[in-house]
Order: structure tokens, then C-alpha cells, then sequence
């Protein structure tokens, strides 16, 4: 762990909520015409601070709105946090939502191309992916056929296939094994172990104990946007499972957002 | 401006790529497919050559030429924004997932419609051999209102994108705004057709120095004097530069109003 891939420092990601609960009859019929009539702040995040080493492997794991894949996005690159100090080294390939881009009228082939380019893989390196892609995601004759003729599990396989393909410094995974089927899912196991192996650093997200476990010697577990413990899986878990066990804090808005820029 | 050629050149694949996928999934499903891009200018100028030409009599020699000289850069432009406008909005789901560099979609929206553009210039000469239109030198001059063009369409598209992902209104602000543009600029008729107390209205705008660049060249075989020509390219620039930082300076927040 000598280098550090992923730095977040006192991270705070606040979203705006729109609420639109009419109180008076009057206010649903006005809703109709005017948008966001009550604007309320969220915060996902709220002053997280944690590293990543290189070749971590670490898992996430929390309840429902807890900040998991806030994380993720904030490491991908899709957010800007909104305080705090967020650094990140290297190449990241997000598995958040597989096949994210692909256009339903395109085939899997055309797909592999603009997927390839939108994760940032020149076309040359895409051309020189492309039969590795096709035999991993495996779909036959259905390669050339618009990806809207393929069922989810086939448009995950070719999300999955493309995205690892990328050869990332840091793969993102969002709770994505749970596609496919057991043959599929293997492989996508073998192909994480592999990239562990290679040295890569790997965020898992997950609500499956198993594939945590399985898979992150370190985890973080958080709660309400706020780490509510960090170290050695099988501790965290434990304090996972405990916590899990007990009420849940619903999550609640915050002031009326008047603050921040936008 | 610097950071928008290092975004070209980082992404020039993918926007190519964007703009031919625009294209591939707009004639998909067609039988006559790319066709119809030659095709629309082609029964466009006929029946706005049978209204004005032949029921209301514009007394204009070859008014299929006059037409198209202008009509076609219109298109492109009226086109080009309406694709842009959505741009952002349309690739939400993309935006929220992936950390793609977000100019790429206003330009490929202008690309494709580029591409577009250059292959309905094949009607235009077509019509052109049709008619025995002679033959101009001026021709030549063709690529600098073109340029011109371009960059007025691309700055408009870079602002309206960015401003349609924080009220939607503007994609139907669009529409209605292209309509009245039409016809207040020198497309259907020319420039002479306007009473000198309404000129102002149209030296006002940046279409009319390019459109009319278009015409004059095309069609009269002419140069436009040398302030109309650096206006024409002056306003592109100008709308580029402005509809770029307002879209730079936005698109952090996008991905929370998509």
C-alpha cells in the first residue's frame, strides 16, 4: 500500500430534492403549472474521509441511501463534490450501471465501438479489444444484432465485457454480480480475482455479505452518509449485521435550500 | 477556447462516432435511408419553388438556385441547434454514469447535421447542372461564410444546451425563435425586397451576412464586400466564444438537472 489511488478528504455531497407534497388544494393545481415548488437540501455525504491504497481491494457496504454509489460517482468522475477534497490517480472504469450508452438500435458490435469511446479507449484500442470483448460476453450470433433484441442478462454480459476490457487502474463495482447467470458470474468473479492479482485497485458495492467476503480484505460501512466504521471486513460486517438489526434512521431533508450556487 | 480544442482533439473519435450514430439511427428502419438526405432539400425547394415561383410570382430568374443557395445553409443551421438543444438532455443517463467530457454532445449533434449539409450541396449541384447554371469563379468563396456557419451554429448550440438543462422551456423557445428567424431572414426572398426602414432589422443579425454570403456567391457569382465578409465570420466567432463559456461554466451542475 505504498501509493495512494483514491483520496477523499471531509467530503460533503449535498443534493437538491424537489418536494412536491401539495398542502392545499390550490397548491396541486398550481403545481401543475410551476415546477420545483419546494426545494429542500440532501446531504448523501457528510464529511467522509478515507484512502485507497494501490491494489486495495475494498469493499462498501450500508443500507439503502446510505452514500455507496455516491462514492462511486464521486470517484468516476460523474460528481463534484460538494466541499471537501477528492483526489483520484489513475484510469477509472465504472461497472456502475453496465451498458450505460449502449443505443438500443445499435448492434453489440457497434455498441462494443461506442462504449469503448465513451469509457475513454481510443478506436484503435478498441479494434484491438474487440474479439477478446465478444468472447467474454459470448452472445453468439446475437453480437450483430441490435442490443433492444437482447435480453437484460445478455445486455449486462456486454456491459460487463467492455467495461473490464477498459483495463482501468481502478475498476468501480456496483453491485453487478448479481446479473447473469451462475456460469457468467463465475467468470465475472475470476475476472476480479484476476485484476486483484494484476494489482489493480477494486471499490466493490454490495448488499451480498458472500461477495464482500469473498472478495475485500478491507471494507467501510456506512451509515447516513457518514462512515460508520472502517477496518477489517469481517469486524465491519459484524457491525454491519448488528446495525442492520436495529431501526432505521429515515432519511431526512434539510433546510429549505436557499444556500450554494445552484 | 484552448480547452475546447484539447477536448476536440482528445475526443475527435468519439464525436465522429456520435455524429455517424446520429445519422445511422435517423435513417434506420427506412428503405430509402441516407437517400432522404437528398431527398428533403429536393422536395423542399419544390414546393417552395411552386409557392413563390409559380402561385405568388416572385419575378426571380432560376428561383430553385436562389432558393437552395440560402435555404440549405438555413437548414443546417435550423437543424443543427434543434439536435443540439437536446443534446444534454437526451444522454442524461449516460452523463450520470459515466465521466464522458460533455461538450461531445452538442458537437456531434452539429456534426452529424454537417454531414448532412455537405451531402444535400449533391441536389444543390444537381439542380445546378439541371438548369445549365453557369459557371462561377466566386464559388470559391463558398467555405468562409461555411465557416462562419459553423461556428454561429455551434455557439448557439453549446448555450442552448446548457440552458435546457435548467429549464426545459428552451428546446420549445427554440422551435419558435427558428420559425420567426426564417422568415426574417433573406431565405425565401432577397434582401432587396425589404423596405430600407426595416434594413436595420436584418443588419442585426449574424444569419444574414452568412446566408447572404451563401447567395451571393452561389448564386449572383459574387463577392459580399469585405465588411459583410468579416462580419459574417466575426458573428460565429463571437457566438462561439460566448455560447462556450456559458457552457463551460455550466456543466459541472448538469449532471444534478438531468
Amino acid at each position: 500500500m505504498a501509493s495512494c489511488r483514491v483520496r477523499f478528504e471531509n467530503v460533503t455531497q449535498r443534493f437538491r430534492v424537489i418536494q412536491e407534497r401539495p398542502d392545499t388544494l390550490r397548491e396541486a393545481f398550481t403545481k401543475m403549472f410551476r415546477h420545483g415548488s419546494r426545494v429542500f437540501d440532501f446531504d448523501a455525504l457528510r464529511g467522509i474521509s478515507f484512502t485507497i491504497g494501490d491494489g486495495e481491494t475494498i469493499g462498501i457496504v450500508g443500507r439503502n441511501g446510505s452514500g455507496k454509489s455516491t462514492i462511486l460517482k464521486i470517484i468516476a468522475g460523474v460528481y463534484h463534490s460538494t466541499s471537501g477534497r477528492v483526489e483520484v490517480w489513475g484510469r477509472v472504469a465504472p461497472l456502475i450501471e453496465l451498458g450505460a450508452g449502449f443505443h438500443g438500435d445499435l448492434t453489440g458490435r457497434e455498441n462494443i465501438v461506442l462504449n469503448g469511446l465513451l469509457l475513454g479507449l481510443s478506436r484503435r484500442e478498441i479494434t484491438a479489444r474487440e474479439d477478446r470483448i465478444t468472447s467474454f460476453a459470448d452472445l453468439g450470433d446475437f453480437i450483430d444484432s441490435p442490443v433492444k433484441q437482447y435480453s437484460s442478462g445478455m445486455y449486462m454480459r456486454l456491459g460487463f465485457a467492455v467495461a473490464t476490457e477498459v483495463d482501468p487502474d481502478i475498476l468501480l463495482i456496483d453491485e453487478i454480480l448479481s446479473v447473469g447467470d451462475a456460469e457468467f458470474q463465475r467468470r465475472c468473479v475470476t475476472r476480479i480475482e484476476d485484476f486483484r492479482q494484476r494489482g489493480k485497485t477494486i471499490v466493490v458495492v454490495s448488499h451480498s455479505v458472500g461477495t464482500i467476503q469473498e472478495l475485500c480484505p478491507r471494507t467501510i460501512f456506512l451509515e447516513g452518509g457518514r462512515i460508520a466504521a472502517d477496518g477489517p471486513t469481517d469486524e465491519v460486517l459484524a457491525k454491519y449485521s448488528k446495525a442492520l438489526e436495529g431501526p432505521r434512521e429515515a432519511p431526512r431533508l434539510i433546510q429549505e435550500g436557499a444556500r450554494s450556487g445552484r | 477556447m484552448l480547452q475546447l480544442t484539447r477536448e476536440i482533439k482528445r475526443n475527435h473519435e468519439l464525436i465522429w462516432a456520435l455524429a455517424l450514430k446520429d445519422l445511422q439511427i435517423r435513417y434506420k428502419r427506412s428503405a430509402l435511408g441516407f437517400l432522404w438526405s437528398l431527398l428533403n432539400p429536393l422536395l423542399m425547394m419544390v414546393i417552395l419553388t411552386i409557392v413563390f415561383s409559380t402561385l405568388m410570382r416572385f419575378s426571380v430568374k432560376d428561383y430553385a438556385v436562389f432558393l437552395l443557395s440560402a435555404l440549405l445553409p438555413w437548414t443546417f443551421f435550423s437543424q443543427g441547434l434543434s439536435y443540439a438543444v437536446e443534446s444534454i438532455v437526451a444522454n442524461a443517463e449516460l452523463l450520470k454514469k459515466v465521466a464522458v467530457c460533455r461538450s461531445v454532445f452538442p458537437m456531434a449533434a452539429v456534426l452529424s447535421n454537417l454531414i448532412n449539409f455537405l451531402l444535400s450541396l449533391i441536389p444543390l449541384a444537381l439542380v445546378l447542372l439541371v438548369l445549365r447554371f453557369p459557371f462561377h469563379l466566386a464559388w470559391v468563396y463558398v467555405p468562409v461564410p461555411l465557416l462562419g456557419l459553423i461556428l454561429f451554429t455551434m455557439g448557439c448550440g453549446f448555450f442552448c444546451a446548457a440552458a435546457n438543462v435548467f429549464f426545459r422551456d428552451v428546446s420549445h423557445i427554440v422551435q419558435i425563435v427558428l420559425s420567426a428567424w426564417f422568415y426574417f431572414s433573406p431565405v425565401i426572398y432577397s434582401l432587396d425586397l425589404i423596405p430600407k426602414r426595416f434594413r436595420f432589422l436584418f443588419e442585426m443579425n449574424p444569419l444574414a451576412y452568412i446566408l447572404n454570403g451563401f447567395r451571393l456567391a452561389i448564386y449572383y457569382g459574387e463577392l459580399p464586400s469585405l465588411a459583410s465578409a468579416i462580419l459574417s465570420v466575426a458573428g460565429g466567432i463571437l457566438a462561439m466564444v460566448a455560447g462556450y463559456y456559458v457552457f463551460r461554466r455550466n456543466e459541472d451542475w448538469f449532471v444534478y438537472y438531468i
